[in-house]
Formats: structure tokens, sequence, C-alpha cells
């Protein structure tokens, strides 16, 4: 028999620390990333080219900041009733009301029986009386994750298919284009929903639902540059000299559409940040008891309804989705012009 | 050419069968027929009616392939629908009845009511920005306008759709907040705010993508050749960028023209426009299956028929491109 | 031409349009026009503006019995019988179609026959399957075909099941035409006779006096057999026809006069309607003022019927508030906007004249324990000790605002046999829970060898609402110190495993009366129908049940069908097959100027009976969506700094 539905990944097999592991090895693999690219040319002249971009910059420390708050959502310490977050600890002091109630309200949302509230709340509150600005900082991990993990699954499918269809071309080439061909040619909605619905909701199965539709895109840009890049020299002159394929690939084609990937995977990012919501809508986004941006967006729309206006959680998340998508989409802009001072965006 | 076209075809037809097969997968994957009969029927049914209707139906035959002994291998719910479908008989509804031909037939018109001004619309503002943009080449109006276009496009749809359906049709009380009508000119107060917003949430990106394209032309060398012979700024941009720039933009805007008719799943839904744009994903919680194995196999006819398209137009732009 | 010019002037093309669309569109007012200005007689034309949640799936209607149908279904196509709109307690039928309640006559073997004569003089509504497109007289034939109809397999009737066991002929006219694969429409049923032009009699097989409820349903209702060789998509005039499920002819006050898919069905009223008027007796003195005016009235009180579709329901709120509609159920997004703590409707909307209503449905909704599950089966205590652990009252308050009733029994109010002071003795009490789980064997959840039990709730939907229901039921168990394992399941896997008995609690549970009888929920723990012959998914096997089943379900409300009632109940609150929930209510509102006339649950809505005053909401609606002009103003001039900011750039270049 089936588990219950909650993320499968985080469920039975899996202790409360695995989360924690996740953060050590994110920022492991930040640090990876950085030590690589000191050592490349190009890498290092992006970096200098960056470093002058002002309004890349402030994109980047806000992205950093979403990252942060995210990582400290992630976090989590062992209790006695089960597990909490770094973020809950931090923000413990801020109390749970009965129901809704405005920013800086000293009553609760009702006009026939207003009762005092706990402590006046920056943002108000929402329907259970949960704090909105707690709520909306701890949504940023949802984002983060399906983000994040959608990356990770998207990402090496489609760059592996991507460079190996370039660079063997023949049958290999047909295999991949008749693979992508077919799965962008089904509906996402069709896939998203039977995928979660065979495997369960949750952030894991979400990601990996959407990596299965999303590599597709990934899998073409690569394949274009990488045949792009067939067509330089110093391939020709690689397999000339002998080296094995797998030399070529990972010390050759790889770093040299790295950037392409790094642009991708940001832009990509806010894209799936953005689908989130609309994800949400349809019913196969975050569970039950998971704070999601899209979440507290598709409840807004019976808000809007209320007598008198509830209008600070559309307000609050719709802000931080959109600070979080903008600073990304500035950042992805700004690494393009460091790689490529002449692309014009 | 027509050689080519020939092999494309050819090459489409793996991939739809593909396609519909990995339908077919996915969509008994979540439910077996007898479940599907079931939510259908409602929890009143006794199992002999739920018997009747996959009967009536075809639904009780083997899936894939008929392993029974003394049947034909191919009568199979799967090769007999694709038998069907190879003749574009679309069937009928599985909880209606109604013929499928029919409800497509219908919700296109209002979709493409909705897309096609939307499109046409935004695509001309859009370009009639990006080439304002160009032209004027000013430091300031480009960082600010970018950052707006960035900032436009950063805000989820919905949040477009809610605010909008919102400040308008609740507020301001101008705009319908609900329902559809073809009805001569009426129809344009159903239609408005939903095109309206369906361009705002568009805006941002188009315009960053077609000031991208004119802003590649003028970097071009006989741009710099115009100038150097002393042709005037605004002819220049017209006559050549606007010109060289506009290949690859029918390229872009040929390539979307397939999707058009599958509407907005969003809007319609908001405002309910009775389009295409949500009967599959109706169909999938119904559930009914001969409308989701209908759809997606137009669905991915039209997403075929926009990348031929697409093909035709980079080789009808670029001489060079030989198509092998 | 410079590309310019030719720019400038598609601008000024389309902001000319956009103004005089602007001007043309510029009205909130979501629905077309009316069909007429006058009625007939030269008063207003009184159109009912309603709402619907989905297309209806079939209207045929030996067929229809999913809710949309049903309300759509009922305007259009009258029955045999109809229920008294104002009788809710005990329900009473009466003569529709027929000129009165059928004579009973019994034959020996428990043989009946109903002898029934139908109303002369009713026409079928005027519609093109006829000659002329002129609707014929109503005659017996036409309730002939209708029962072949019910035994044809191709169309799939609901009904069959059941009236395959009471009505003769009626199985054998099945299982002939399923071995044909053609039902032969030449062949009569011997159990539907013809005796006369409007004269007919039923034979059945046995002692069935619930036969009646069923007449009052569409499935028994004379359908004309020119409409059904009419449509079926055949071509007549070179125009391809509706099929016949998505067309009916009936005789109803209302005909279908445009269904447009996914958007509106609207109805008009049938001028040649005389089938019944307004009853002038029957109701509740307190509305004497206020419905004896409408005594004897010819029906129906409106001209025109448009329902919307509305997939969501947050836009039937908004459209209300803006008087589009004239009434609409309180769904869980709006309650809170509408209901104060105190079940009340709140202030704004009282101002506005709105009513608000709240019914209790006739349906039960438990939670079945499986009688055949090792565990649960022979210990009857562990049983009792689950149902008193669960805080039903807590339950419905959280999850369905408190709005429905805590059922004390399986039977509904409304349906004869349900007792207005019971109390089921293991309703919630959790030290009494406890004590008896001990007494089940086992103390504070352990069994002797201090090993926790463990259970399994199956439960059904994916949804929040449902998840968090689902881990409020698991808690509720888990107080006793017993361990709940929670499998959520997809609606029809979770009927799927009722059905074949792998469960051993299943939330999700219940029934709604297909009629007012106890029979028709006591029926639900009658041995004979453990799945998959019938729906006891309890697999509840009592022989004194049983007995006492076969007894009272074909007997005549009274004392003593009352007196074996109450003795079924004692036995289902002893045994516990169910841990029982709640009879569902909800609430409506009703705007000022449509009063409500009737709100008997047997009936689909009862669209004949609908008042309306058109000029009263006219005014409203005008009053409730008025126009500010600000943000026009605002808008032409955030357009025209733009522009002009735009011009000094292009100039400066």
């Amino acid at each position: 028999m089936t588990t219950s539905s909650q993320d499968w990944l985080t469920q039975s097999f899996l202790p409360i620390w695995l989360p924690n592991l996740a953060v050590l090895l994110g920022a492991l693999l930040v640090a990876l990333l950085v030590w690589q690219g000191n050592r490349s040319e190009r890498w290092a002249v992006a970096w200098r080219r960056l470093r002058g971009d002002r309004l890349g910059q402030v994109a980047g420390a806000v992205a950093a900041l979403f990252l942060v708050v995210g990582a400290l959502e992630t976090v989590v310490y062992p209790t006695d009733t089960g597990s909490r977050t770094v973020l809950q600890l931090l923000l413990s002091g801020i109390p749970q009301e009965k129901g809704y109630s405005a920013p800086l309200a000293t009553n609760a949302l009702s006009v026939s029986d207003p009762k005092p509230l706990l402590k006046r709340h920056l943002l108000g509150t929402d329907a259970l009386g949960r704090d909105t600005l707690v709520q909306t900082l701890r949504a940023t991990r949802s984002a983060l994750w399906i983000g994040g993990l959608t990356s990770l699954v998207y990402i090496p499918l489609g760059v592996l298919l991507g460079i190996l269809a370039a660079y063997y071309r023949g049958w290999v080439d047909d295999v991949v284009q008749y693979l992508y061909s077919t799965i962008a040619a089904v509906p996402e909605i069709l896939m998203l929903v039977a995928i979660l619905m065979v495997l369960g909701k949750g952030l894991g199965t979400m990601a990996i639902a959407l990596g299965i539709t999303g590599w597709v895109g990934m899998a073409r840009l690569i394949r274009g540059e990488a045949l792009r890049q067939m067509e330089r020299p110093y391939v020709a002159a690689a397999k000339a000299l002998g080296q094995s394929d797998w030399r070529i690939l990972t010390r050759h084609l790889l770093p040299n559409v790295m950037h392409l990937i790094v642009i991708k995977f940001v832009l990509g990012f806010s894209g799936l940040v953005l689908a989130e919501a609309v994800l949400s809508y349809l019913g196969v986004g975050a569970p039950v008891g998971t704070p999601s941006w899209g979440a507290i967006i598709d409840a807004s729309r019976s808000e809007l309804s209320r007598d008198p206006l509830v209008w600070w959680n559309l307000a609050a998340a719709s802000t931080a989705l959109f600070l979080l998508v903008l600073s990304l989409n500035i950042l992805g802009d700004a690494l393009r012009r460091a790689f490529d001072p002449k692309s014009n965006s | 050419m027509f050689s080519y076209l020939l092999r494309r075809i050819l090459f489409f037809v793996p991939i739809v069968a593909g396609v519909m097969l990995l339908t077919f997968a996915l969509f008994f994957m979540v439910q077996s027929p007898e479940a599907m009969a079931r939510r259908v029927l409602g929890p009143k049914a006794t199992p002999k009616a739920v018997e009747l209707w996959l009967h009536n139906r075809g639904y009780d035959k083997p899936l894939l392939i008929n392993r029974i002994p003394e049947q034909p291998w191919y009568d199979s719910l799967f090769i007999s629908q694709m038998r069907r479908l190879a003749t574009f008989d679309l069937g009928s509804s599985d909880v209606t009845g109604r013929p499928l031909a029919e409800v497509f037939r219908q919700g296109a018109l209002p979709s493409l009511l909705l897309t096609v001004p939307a499109f046409l619309a935004g695509l001309v503002m859009s370009v009639g920005l990006a080439l304002y943009l160009v032209f004027i080449r000013n430091a300031v109006a480009d960082f600010i306008a970018s950052l707006l276009c960035v900032a436009l496009m950063s805000v989820p749809v919905m949040v477009y759709v809610i605010f909008g359906q919102y400040l308008v049709a609740q507020v301001f009380n101008y705009f319908p907040a609900f329902g559809f009508q073809l009805n001569g000119w009426s129809t344009a107060k159903f239609l408005l705010l939903p095109i309206a917003l369906m361009i705002v949430s568009g805006l941002g990106a188009d315009v960053r993508l077609f000031r991208a394209l004119f802003l590649e032309e003028l970097g071009q060398d006989y741009i710099r050749t115009a100038r150097a012979k002393g042709v005037s700024s605004a002819v220049v941009l017209l006559r050549h960028v606007f010109k060289n720039g506009l290949i690859n933009l029918i390229t872009l805007v040929v390539a979307s023209l397939p999707f058009l008719i599958m509407g907005s799943l969003l809007l319609e839904n908001f405002f309910g426009i009775p389009g295409l744009g949500n009967v599959l994903f109706t169909a999938i919680q119904l559930p009914d299956f001969a409308v989701v194995q209908a759809s997606v196999f137009l669905g991915s006819l039209l997403y075929l028929g926009g990348l031929l398209l697409t093909d035709i137009c980079y080789a009808w732009a670029d001489p060079r491109i030989r198509l092998h | 031409m410079s590309i310019f010019k030719i720019i400038r002037r598609s601008a000024l093309l389309a902001a000319v349009f956009l103004c005089l669309t602007l001007g043309v569109g510029c009205s909130n007012n979501p629905y077309p026009p009316p069909l007429q200005e006058n009625g007939a007689d030269g008063s207003p034309w009184k159109v009912r503006y309603g709402a619907l949640p989905e297309d209806p799936r079939s209207l045929d209607p030996q067929v229809c019995y999913d809710s949309v149908g049903k309300r759509v279904i009922e305007p259009v196509q009258e029955c045999l019988l109809e229920y008294h709109p104002f009788k809710t307690d005990p329900y009473e039928l009466q003569g529709c179609l027929l000129e009165a309640l059928p004579e009973r006559l019994t034959g020996d073997g428990g043989k009946t026959t109903f002898r029934c004569t139908l109303k002369q003089g009713i026409l079928f509504h005027n519609d093109p399957c006829f000659p002329g497109a002129k609707g014929r007289e109503v005659v017996a034939a036409d309730v002939l075909f209708a029962f072949q109809r019910i035994a044809d397999p191709k169309v799939e009737c609901p009904a069959l099941s059941t009236l395959q066991d009471y009505v003769e002929g009626l199985s054998d006219a099945f299982e002939a035409a399923r071995k044909s694969g053609q039902f032969d429409y030449s062949r009569a049923i011997s159990g539907l006779q013809v005796t006369g032009k409007y004269t007919f009699e039923i034979h059945l097989t046995q002692v069935y006096p619930q036969l009646l409820y069923w007449l009052a349903m569409p499935f028994t209702a004379p359908v004309a057999r020119e409409a059904v060789e009419y449509y079926d998509g055949k071509v007549h005039d070179g125009i391809a026809r509706d099929l016949f499920r998505f067309h009916p002819v009936g005789t109803g006050p209302f005909q279908i006069s445009e269904w447009k898919r996914n958007t509106r069905i609207r109805f008009v009223r049938n001028p040649n309607y005389r089938t019944t008027t307004f009853p002038t007796g029957g109701w509740d003195p307190t509305r004497e003022s206020e419905l004896a005016p409408l005594a004897g009235r010819a029906l129906p009180l409106v001209d025109e019927v448009c329902m919307t579709i509305f997939r969501e329901s947050i836009p039937i709120f908004l459209l209300f508030r803006q008087g589009y509609l004239d009434g609409m159920g309180v769904g869980k997004d709006a309650f809170s906007s509408l209901i104060t703590p105190s079940r009340d409707l709140s202030e704004k909307y009282k101002e506005r004249g709105v009513s608000l209503h709240r019914d209790t449905e006739p349906s039960t909704y438990y939670m079945s324990l499986n009688m055949q599950d090792p565990v649960l089966g022979p210990n009857r205590k562990l049983r009792q000790a689950l149902s008193a652990a669960f805080n039903t009252p807590a339950y419905l308050d959280i999850f369905y605002n408190g709005v429905p009733i805590v059922a004390q029994q399986l039977l509904p109010p409304g349906i004869a046999g349900h007792k207005k002071d019971l109390r089921n003795p293991y309703g919630y009490n959790l030290e009494k829970a406890k004590a008896l789980l001990a007494e089940a064997g086992y103390p504070n959840g352990r069994d002797a060898s201090g090993k926790v039990l463990e259970l399994t709730l199956d439960t059904s939907g994916g949804s929040a609402d449902e998840r968090l229901g689902a881990e409020f039921q698991q808690r509720q168990f888990e107080q006793l110190g017993l361990r709940v394992k929670v499998v959520e399941n997809p609606f029809a896997r979770l009927m799927e495993k009722l059905d074949q008995g792998s469960f051993q609690i299943a939330a999700g549970s219940g029934w709604g009366a297909d009629y007012p009888d106890p029979e028709n929920f006591l029926f639900l723990y009658y041995s004979k129908n453990i799945p998959p012959a019938g729906k006891n998914a309890s697999r509840y096997k009592s022989p004194e049940f049983d007995a006492l089943f076969d007894q009272m379900a074909t007997m005549e409300n009274g004392p003593q069908r009352e007196e074996l009632v109450s003795r079924m109940n004692a036995l289902l609150a002893e045994d516990v097959p169910h841990i029982l929930l709640m009879h569902r209510s909800l609430f409506s509102l009703t705007q000022s100027w449509s009063p409500r006339i009737q709100s008997n649950p047997m009936l689909e809505g009862g669209l004949k009976y609908a008042v309306l005053d058109p000029k009263s909401r006219e005014e409203l609606q005008k009053h409730w969506n008025r126009k500010p002009l600000w943000p026009i103003g605002l808008l032409l001039f955030i357009f025209a700094a733009a522009t002009v900011a735009g011009l000094r750039a292009y100039r400066s270049t």
C-alpha cells in the first residue's frame, strides 16, 4: 500500500537531517563552481566584467539573500515533536492568531466581533491566523527547491543528451531528436498531472515531473551550441591527437557550453518559480503544509471578494516572487553581457 | 524542397505514434479503465452498470496487445483507437457522447477570438516599441525600458489576471466579471479585458526579444556602410533593420501560429470563455479519455506543423541554409 | 507611402476602434438580451438567472442521474407523479401526468398491479420532430416506449438494476437484447401493459409499494418515439440534428431554447403547458399571506430561465453581489464573507435584502467499518470504541463550518422512521471510548502482548481540505493510543476498495436518498446487498436485521413499520458497522426580488414555482454597479504623458 502522499523523498527512508545535507552539498557545489571558474580564463574575464555591472551586482545580492532565507528554512534540527527549521526558530517570537487580521492591526479582522490580537503583525495574518511575513519567507524554500531540484533533473539530462547528440551525430542524434520531439509534443499538463498522480504530490515529485518536461529546451540549446563548437578546429585537432571521446567531451566541449548552461539555469529558475503559481491553481502544486507563494496567490482569489478586503497575502507573495524573479532575470542578463559584451540584452 | 517536406512528414509519423503511446500509458498508469468508469458514473453505480459502460465503449478489451487465444492480436484498445485516429475520426466523448469534431470546432472560435487579437495587437505594440527604442538609442530611455520590460516579465500571469479581474470587473464594473456571448459587437466586452491582460503579460518578454533582434541587425556591416554613405537614421532604421529583422520576426511569429488555436487555459477558466484552453484539463479531471486522446492527437499535429513551418521559413529567409 | 504614415494611421484606427468598443460594450451585464420584451399578455417578460457548475452529461430521461442533469431535465421532462412542493414531513406524492396516484391491486403470490390513467390533452413540446412541428398528445404507448428504453442495453439506464427485480419482463427483454445486440422495440414488455389510449397497468413480480417513487423520476416518464428517431445525429432538411440525449422532448413547463456548451442553457416557457397549476393548499399556515395569492395560478410563473455554467465558484459569488444572479448556494469560498460566526447573514447583505436559507438534505454520511475484517469484524466493542472516539461535532465545525447536522442515526430527517430525539449511544464520548477499548481487549490501544494496535484508514481525494480532514480523522482514533495509517486513494480506487472489501475503515461513504423511504437507506445493510450484488460495503450480515428488513421493506408507512424500523436502527446502533458523521445541510441565498417559494429537497429546483420582480431587480442592479470615471481619466492622462515624452525623445535624435 502506498504511504500517505507526503513528499516521498523526505518520507520513508530518509531521516530528518537530509535537508541539512542538501544545503551543505549546495554550498560545496557553489564553492566548486567558483574554484573551477577561477581556473578558466574566460570565466575570469567575465567576472571582471560583472564587477563593473552595478545593477547585476545588486540583483546578485538580492538573489543571494533569497538563497540565504531559503537555506535557513531548509536546515532543520530535531525537536521532541518532530523537526523544526532554523527560520522557524528565528521567527518563533511571532504568535499565531485565530484568523485574518490586517497589517499592523491590533484587532482581528471582523466586523461584528473584533477580538484583540496577541501581537501586531507587520504584514497581517492569513486565514488560519499565521503571520503573512513568516509564511512568505518560509515559502522561499518551496520556490528555491522547485527551481533547484528541477534544475538538478533537467540540466544533467538535457546537457548529456544534447552533447551526445551533437558529438556522435548519426543514430544517436536521431534518437535524441525523436525523444525530445515526442516529449515536447505531449501537452505538459497531461504529463505533470499523470506523473504527480502516480508518484504522489510533493516538491520532489514536482521536480521530477517538471524536469522530465523541461529537459527538452536545454537539450536543444546545448545541441545547437555543441554543433557549432564541433565546427571549430580544436575539436578536430583533439581527435587527431587521439584523445578519447570522454576527454574531448569533458575537457573541450563541456567547458565551452558551460556559460550557456549557467545562463539558462538562472533564467530557467525564474521561469520555474513563476510556473509554480499556475501549478498551484491547477491543483498540482506544493502539498498541504508546505508554504508556497503559488498556494498563497491561489488562495487570494477568494480573499479579494471578501468584505472587508483581504489584500495583504496576495501583495506579500507577489512581491516576494517578483523580487526573486526580477533579480534572477537581471542577473541572467548581466551574466550574458559578462560573457559576451557584444550580445544585446 | 518537396522531397524535404515529404521526409519531414514521414519523420513525424513515428513521433505521433510515440506521443499517442505515451499519452495512453500516462493516462492508464494513473487509473485503470474500471476506475475511470467508476469516476464517471459516480458512487451509486452498480458493478453491472460499470461493466456495461466499459463494454459499450470498448474498454473491456485488453489494453495494448490482445493475447487472448482465438482473438486477433490487433484487437486491443490501443490499436483499435490508433486505427480510428489514423482516419482522422476523432470519436465521441466518453462522458457525454458528443462527437469530438463538433466539440473542437465549437471551442475553436472563442479561443481564436481571444488569442488572435491579443497576438496581433501584442505583436504590433512590441515591434513598434522595440523599433522606437532601437531608433532613439538613448541610454537612459533604454535602461528604463529594459528595466520595465524585465519587471513586467517577472510578474506571474496569475497575478495579472487576478488583479486585473478584481480591479476592472469588480471595483470599476466596466466589464462583465465572467461569461461569454457571440453577439456581434457585444462580444467585445467579454474579450477586451482578457485580451488586454494577455498583451500586458507578454509585452515585457516580446519587446526585449524584438529589440535584441533589431539591435543585432543594426550591428551588421551593411548598416555601417549605409550610414557612412550618409543615409539618414530613420531610413536606415526602417528600410534595412526592419526589413531584414522582419525575416527572423516572421519565423518567430509563424512558429507560434499553431498554438493560437489552443487558447489560454488560465484566461478561459477565469473569465468563463468556452474555448479549447480548458478542454484538455477538464478532460483529465473528469476523466474522459476519448477527449484527452483526441486533444493530444490534434495538439501534436499542430506542434509538428509549427516545427515544419519554422523550418520552411528559415529556408525561405536564408537561401544559404540547405535543407538536408 | 512611408512606414511612419502607416504606423500613425493604424494607431489612430486602433484608438478609434477601441473607443467605439468601449462605448458600445461598456456594461458589466454578462447576459444576452431576454428572448422577448413582453409576455403574451403584455406584462413584462420575466427572466430568472441561475448557475450550474458544469454542463449536464445527459438529458436522456432514461439515463439522467447526475445532479446537474437532474436540475436541467426537471423543468423540461415531467414525470408520471410528482412531489407536493410544500409537504415535506412526510413527503407526499401526487399525480402529475397521471390523473391521480395509481390504483393498487394485489394478486396471488405477492404479484401487484398498478392501474394508471394519464391525464388527457397533455401535449408534448412543439418540436420539429413532430409533423408540422406541433407537439402531439401523450398516450400510454409512450410510457411503454420509456420502459422499453429502460431495458435497452445501449441506453445504459441506471434504474434498470433495481426495476428489473420488480417489473415483470424487464430483465428478460434486457438479456434478449444483450444477446442479439439490438433491442426489439416491436416486442412489448409483459410488465407494462397498455390497456387503453390513456390507461396502462404495471405488473410487478412482488410487493413493492416504493414503485410509486420511481414513477416520480424521469426514468419512467413517457417519451415520444418520434423524438428518439428524429434526433441521434440524423440529418433532416440538410441540418444535422443533435443527439437525443442533448435534446429532450417532454411535456414540462419549460423547453430548452438554447444550449451553448460551457456557457449557458436557456429555457423558455412552454406555451401549451397545462399539466399542473400552483397548489391550492398544503403550505405552512405562517406562509398563508405569501402563498395564497398564487393559489391555482397557471404555471410557470416566470417566462425564461437562463442558467450560466460556472466551472468555478468564485465568479458565482461575484455575480451574485453585482445582482446578476437571483440565488446561489453558499460554498466554502464565499462562506466566511457571508455568514457570521453565529450562523447568521452578515449585515452588509441583510441591508441589501438578501435572505439566508438553511436546508438539510435527506442524506447521511459515515465512515464504513469492514465487518469481514479479522480485527474489526468479530470485535463489537472495538467498533463501538472507535465510534465513541470520533469527535464529530468538532469535525463538522472545522471542515464544514458547522453547517451540517450531526447524524445520530442512519435515517436522515424527513424520512419516515427518523426519530428527532434519538441519540447515538456511541456518539462522541472519549471516556466511554477508552473504557470500551479496554473491554475490547486493547487497553490504551495495546493488545495482550503489549503491541500497539494498528489500523488502516482509507480516504479519498488529494485536495488540501481532504488531506487536513484525513489528518483530523487519524488524530481522533490515535487519541485512544492506537496507531492509524492513512492511505490516500483517488476516488475511483476508494470505490473499488469498498466494492472489493479491501479496507478496514473507509472514509467518504454516504448515501443520498433516491426517494423518501426508509428502505432506501436500510437496504445498505441488507446482507443480500453485499458487493458485488449491491452496495453493502460494510458487509454487514445480521440474520435478525435481514428478517426485519424482509418484513418492513414493502410495508406501508404506519406505526407497525415504524416499530420495525426502530428495532433495525437499534441493531445498527449497537453493531456499529459504520461511524455516523452527518446529514448534509446547505446554506443558500436569495435576492430580495426573488423570494423563495418552496424548498422541497425531492424537487430538483422546482423552477415552475419560481417568482420574480424584474423592476426591482433592474433598479438594484443599477445601484450596485455604478461605474467610476476617474480611472479612465487617469489612463488617458498616463497615455498622453507617455506619448508626449516619447515624441520628445524621438525629435531630439
